[in-house]
């Protein structure tokens, strides 16, 4: 043992021991210093962070309620399953995949990988159902199973009524991030605030034994009580679907129903619409099943995602077109505005307009002679609007035009506004200006349209359209109203008034008659507009726009197809009648009482008398003198049931057929087809077989040339003799 | 202070100012003592200041291990929160037994130990390998009601121990490569070899480490190490780039370097624990949240009280408590150090240094992995990590300090 080798031991030792003091400890404490001093505070609010993530407590999402709150849109809790594989033994393995396999229905060997990963927390099912949860509780408890599986609380969007509304509505993602309509444009009121303090919460979501007195809980979403009225919304539906069929629309077609005065859209319907509960499922069958026949490749998603895309689109506010005679009830309240024509103003239109070097026709080539301006407005004569033009010149007409609305945003809250496309005033050189006066060439949305309806029809107060009506918070208190009060008044109280029983004219006896109804007084306008951007095929947008009732008007209608391919592609024949049987089912439920003109009295309805317990010569009386006819069968001495029941209006004239015994009651006859006839001889096919007929549309008018269009029980339907089946007529010598 | 001044100033007696003189006259005394005593060694005190670190150390790790491991117990045990501190507090105090136990025995009958011991840690390493996976790696043997034990512990010791005998033997031939190399090195590669085959990379650094130092100190001549850390580096570049049995090392490297990154959900559980400790450790901030205080032990931070519960220690005492508690293990070491420094003898010297050096070793490896400081690897703090087996044996090491302090010619309170 020499002494150098223990000096040497000495020095080395004490090397080693510097070493570890200055550069190990030196180092982690170095290191300790920038974590928790330097970078301390932005750690500390990452931590913060990371616990309110992980706490997956996100607050629930509010509900969307209809105008009488029933539920549109709720969300529900659902779990989503978590393995943990580290805590995960080897002998435990083979039990837990073959319980989530059977439970959750997935293929085990995946959940075999799955339970091999070297992480902590590893997702294999979301948004499962509470029931669902339970049997993994269960079944964690039978197996004696306490780490391996968590399950985490989730929300789940639910749509009650499936397709209603789904274009307003719109749907959301799986983080529960609203991704369309609504849900888009509402979304950070309906997503709530999360809770800003974690520590309330652990990883798995249940509760920290500990009290920490900074807590603030998450902030459950506000709800939404919409304008949208569910009835409205579904007879409006339906009968926009039953069009869209009838009429083979190529390109959808939607619809809005608007308060006149205060601008809610009580409803708004876009068909073929989705399913918000499936929404990346294409809800129309003929293109799901292309789709499905296409090979797979970028070709096939690409035309998924066409499709998705066109099904979300809401082309009442993101669609623009060309309104087409619609528009002239915009162009001709303006120019009574400036007094510069009356109901009798005098235009000569001879089919033509000859206007700079251009002629311009009107949609009758022959031309209507000498007419008034309502008269103008009654026939849709494109001259006597391109002669209301002129009168107007191009700053007044984009006076009005600006006034009216057409040039900015409507400012619904719906997403995905577009924008018009028009020409200024500088730019309204004679031939723009003449047929802008009869709605072409500029594009606008379907929502604007309809605003501008609803100016003309309440008085000439521009509104707010909304579908928002007020906001309320978790408890139900309200937040937030929707803005009611009009952005500005257009025209005149009498201008409205005025304008109005032109267009009511219309409705009763013009090209807009097959939107009448009687009682009602409705007043509406059609379009027939030519799609410009199509250039190699001519295609169509049909459009009816009309409010009622037309002396104190409550609400505006705009009724669109785009590219119809039926039998017609006028808008007084395939958005027409829609309009007309939408306005007739709507009008009742909002409690608008009919009232008659003397006219309308006399070939109206009458109410059938109880007969019913009376002998059979007592009823034949009563019947008489109701104005009605009888039928009898069986061969008893009292009349046992009557079709209609007592209290139905069935034209005057109709037949009431009475039953004296009971098998006799149990009689049907089968519903003849009704469509396509004139009146006349709608009466004899439906007499043949012993049923009524109640006659609404043009037909009661009193003019000649009308054919029936929609019968509301289909053809081949069994029912009692004396069944009143509603026949809607429209006017086939007026179009445009 | 004073204290600590007395311990760089040793020897109650024969106050030589020069090191040299010191080590020559303790190696005196204790040659003078060892006929005194023989199984034994009751003659002299053990040395207090050490004992009192070691108490501190192992009454603060229990009360952190206690907090750090009371949510995860709770919610992975039925609600038993006592679950984890329970059994530490029983091994505790069996450690403490055994601890007092080996101080009184003469740290010389470990010589006769070396060579069984290595060769137990051998068949146990082999036998490791045969036991089930957990996580896919073999690092377990089951004890039953006594809980997991690992073989590497046996194995670091047994490296200290058979290093310490072997140089004491050799001191003159160290720097021969026959005698102060070649048996190491393949006493070395043996370990390393079967500690691979678990795999248990940090184990394997751990141990390589400690045979560097105690070979350093031993005098093996400087070129060796410059050779040995040459092919040691390219070892570990060539498997962290390459070798695809241990693609989980060079995931877990490319974890380091990024501990925040999203870009793949792989990588996102590859580094949740690693973010967890860092949220965990800047939360504390200077001073803490207080004990019992942590929220990121509440299921956010996987199993809090092993590895990681360095990071709720920081959490919940801050920087300061950190600080504090890292304070102790280096007044820990340099006490041991100064023993073993002034053992009576070179076997006794290189003993206590190989086992100090482990603690240092583990506890600076440990808070790196902590820190982030060096890639996620599974190192234990000791006194602190959940551990029955592991914390006995570490005991028992600390009752061999103490058992050569007996004899070492330091001042004794």
């Amino acid at each position: 043992m020499s002494k150098g080798t223990n000096i040497r031991m000495w020095h080395r030792t004490v090397f080693v021991l510097l070493m570890m003091i200055v550069a190990g400890f030196g180092a982690v404490v170095f290191n300790l210093v920038r974590l928790q001093i330097v970078e301390g505070e932005t750690l500390k609010m990452r931590a913060v962070d990371n616990q309110v993530k992980d706490t997956v407590l996100t607050a629930q999402r509010g509900t969307i309620y209809d105008q009488n709150l029933k539920i549109l849109a709720q969300s529900a809790t659902v779990w989503q399953v978590v393995l943990e594989p580290a805590y995960i033994t080897d002998k435990n393995r083979d039990v837990i995949a073959a319980g989530l396999s059977e439970i959750l229905g997935l293929d085990k060997e995946t959940i075999l990988k799955h339970s091999k990963k070297k992480t902590y927390y590893d997702v294999i099912k979301r948004k499962v159902e509470s029931s669902v949860k339970d049997q993994i509780v269960a079944f964690k408890d039978k197996n004696d199973i306490t780490n391996g599986i968590r399950l985490i609380e989730d929300y789940k969007r639910y749509y009650p009524y499936g397709t209603l509304a789904s274009t307003i509505l719109g749907f959301t993602g799986t983080d529960s991030q609203g991704l369309s309509g609504i849900e888009a444009e509402y979304d950070s009121e309906l997503t709530g605030v999360s809770g800003k303090l974690v520590t309330a919460k652990n990883a798995i979501g249940t509760d920290m034994q500990y009290d920490y007195e900074q807590e603030v809980p998450a902030q459950d979403g506000h709800s939404l009580v919409l304008t949208i009225d569910e009835v409205v919304q579904h007879i409006l539906e339906k009968n926009l679907a039953e069009g869209l069929a009838d009429n083979n629309v190529q390109n959808r077609g939607c619809a809005i129903i608007m308060n006149v005065k205060t601008g809610a859209i009580i409803a708004m319907a876009v068909k073929g619409d989705f399913d918000p509960n499936d929404p990346f499922t294409i809800a129309d069958k003929t293109q799901a099943d292309a789709i499905a026949k296409m090979t797979d490749g970028a070709e096939k998603t690409q035309a998924i995602q066409k499709a998705q895309q066109a099904q979300w689109r809401n082309k009442c506010v993101s669609d623009t077109y060309q309104p087409g005679s619609v528009f002239k009830m915009i162009t001709g309240a303006s120019a009574m505005e400036e007094n510069l024509v009356s109901e009798n103003t005098q235009f000569s239109c001879p089919g033509y307009l000859k206007v700079g070097d251009r002629i311009i026709h009107d949609w009758r080539r022959s031309g209507f002679g000498s007419l008034t301006f309502a008269q103008g407005i009654c026939k849709s004569s494109n001259v006597v609007f391109m002669k209301v033009g002129q009168l107007l010149g191009p700053d007044l007409f984009f006076k009005y035009f600006d006034a009216f609305g057409f040039t900015s945003k409507t400012g619904i809250d719906l997403p995905g506004e577009s924008r018009s496309l028009y020409y200024t005033a500088s730019q309204l050189k004679p031939v723009e200006l003449a047929t802008s006066a009869f709605g072409q060439s500029f594009t606008i949305t379907p929502i604007q349209m309809v605003t501008a309806c609803a100016a003309v029809a309440n008085g000439g107060y521009l509104v707010h359209p909304h579908v928002v009506d007020r906001i309320l918070d978790s408890v139900g208190n309200i937040v937030k109203t929707a803005e009611t009060s009009p952005k500005r008044q257009v025209i005149s109280e009498d201008t409205s008034k005025r304008i109005s029983a032109i267009l009511q004219q219309d409705a009763t006896s013009g090209t807009a008659s097959s939107g009448y109804i009687p009682g009602y007084r409705i007043a509406g306008k059609t379009g027939t507009s030519e799609k410009q951007e199509i250039k190699t095929s001519k295609e169509y947008i049909a459009s009816y726009c009309g409010f009622a009732p037309a002396d104190d008007p409550r609400i505006a209608m705009l009724v669109f197809y785009d590219e119809p391919h039926g039998s017609s592609y006028y808008g007084s024949q395939v958005a027409g009648p829609v309009f007309l049987k939408t306005m007739s089912e709507v009008l009742p439920y909002l409690g608008v009482e009919p009232v008659y003109t003397e006219e309308e009295m006399a070939k109206l309805d009458a109410q059938t008398p109880s007969v019913t317990g009376m002998t059979v010569a007592q009823a034949k009386n009563k019947i008489f003198q109701n104005g009605l006819t009888s039928q009898f069968y069986g061969s008893g001495e009292k009349v046992v049931s009557q079709v209609p029941e007592p209290g139905k209006s069935i034209p005057k004239g109709g037949q009431v057929v009475l039953f004296t015994d009971e098998q006799s009651a149990s009689k049907t006859v089968a519903v003849p087809d009704l469509v396509g006839l004139t009146l006349a001889q709608a009466n004899e096919r439906a007499s043949a077989v012993g049923i009524n007929l109640s006659i609404t549309g043009a037909a009661l008018s009193g003019t000649a040339n009308t054919i029936s269009k929609l019968q509301d029980v289909p053809a081949g339907t069994k029912v009692s003799p004396g069944t009143v089946v509603t026949v809607s007529f429209i006017e086939t010598s007026h179009v445009e | 202070m004073t204290r600590h001044q007395g311990t760089v100033t040793p020897m109650p007696r024969n106050m030589s100012k020069r090191p040299t003189g010191e080590i020559h006259a303790a190696a005196a005394y204790g040659k003078k003592v060892r006929k005194k005593f023989r199984i034994f060694s009751v003659r002299s005190g053990m040395d207090l200041p050490f004992l009192f670190l070691v108490m501190v150390l192992l009454i603060i790790g229990l009360i952190m291990m206690f907090s750090a491991s009371y949510a995860n117990a709770f919610y992975r045990h039925n609600g038993n929160s006592y679950f984890f501190i329970s059994k530490q507090a029983i091994f505790a105090v069996l450690g403490l037994v055994v601890m007092f136990a080996v101080s009184y025995f003469d740290y010389h009958h470990f010589h006769e130990f070396a060579i069984p011991i290595l060769l137990v840690s051998y068949a146990l390493l082999v036998l490791v390998r045969f036991m089930p996976a957990v996580n896919g790696v073999h690092r377990w043997i089951d004890l039953g009601p006594f809980g997991q034990f690992q073989p590497s512990e046996i194995a670091k010791f047994s490296i200290v121990l058979i290093f310490a005998h072997l140089i004491s033997l050799n001191f003159n031939r160290m720097g021969t490569f026959l005698y102060g190399v070649l048996p190491y090195a393949l006493i070395l590669g043996m370990t390393a070899a079967l500690l691979m085959w678990e795999p248990h990379v940090s184990a394997t650094v751990i141990i390589a480490l400690i045979g560097a130092v105690m070979l350093f100190i031993g005098g093996v001549k400087l070129r060796w190490f410059v050779g040995a850390f040459s092919i040691f580096g390219a070892g570990v570049a060539y498997l962290v780039l390459f070798a695809k049995e241990y693609a989980y090392a060079s995931d877990r490297i490319t974890a380091w370097l990024d501990p925040f990154s999203n870009a793949t959900p792989e990588l996102i559980a590859d580094t949740w624990q690693t973010r967890q400790s860092l949220y965990a450790i800047g939360s504390g901030g200077l001073l803490g949240l207080g004990l019992g205080q942590s929220r990121q032990k509440f299921l956010y931070l996987p199993e809090p009280q092993n590895d990681f519960i360095f990071a709720i220690v920081c959490e919940e005492l801050g920087f300061i408590g950190a600080l504090i508690i890292i304070i102790l293990f280096a007044m820990l070491i340099w006490r041991g150090i100064t023993i073993s420094l002034r053992s009576r003898d070179k076997f006794g010297r290189l003993l206590g240094i190989g086992l100090i050096v482990q603690v240092g070793l583990q506890v600076i490896l440990n808070v790196a992995v902590v820190t982030n400081t060096i890639p996620n690897t599974g190192i234990s703090l000791p006194f602190f990590s959940y551990g029955g087996t592991s914390l006995v044996i570490l005991l028992a090491e600390m009752g061999i300090v103490l058992s050569i302090s007996r004899t070492s010619a330091i001042e004794k309170i």
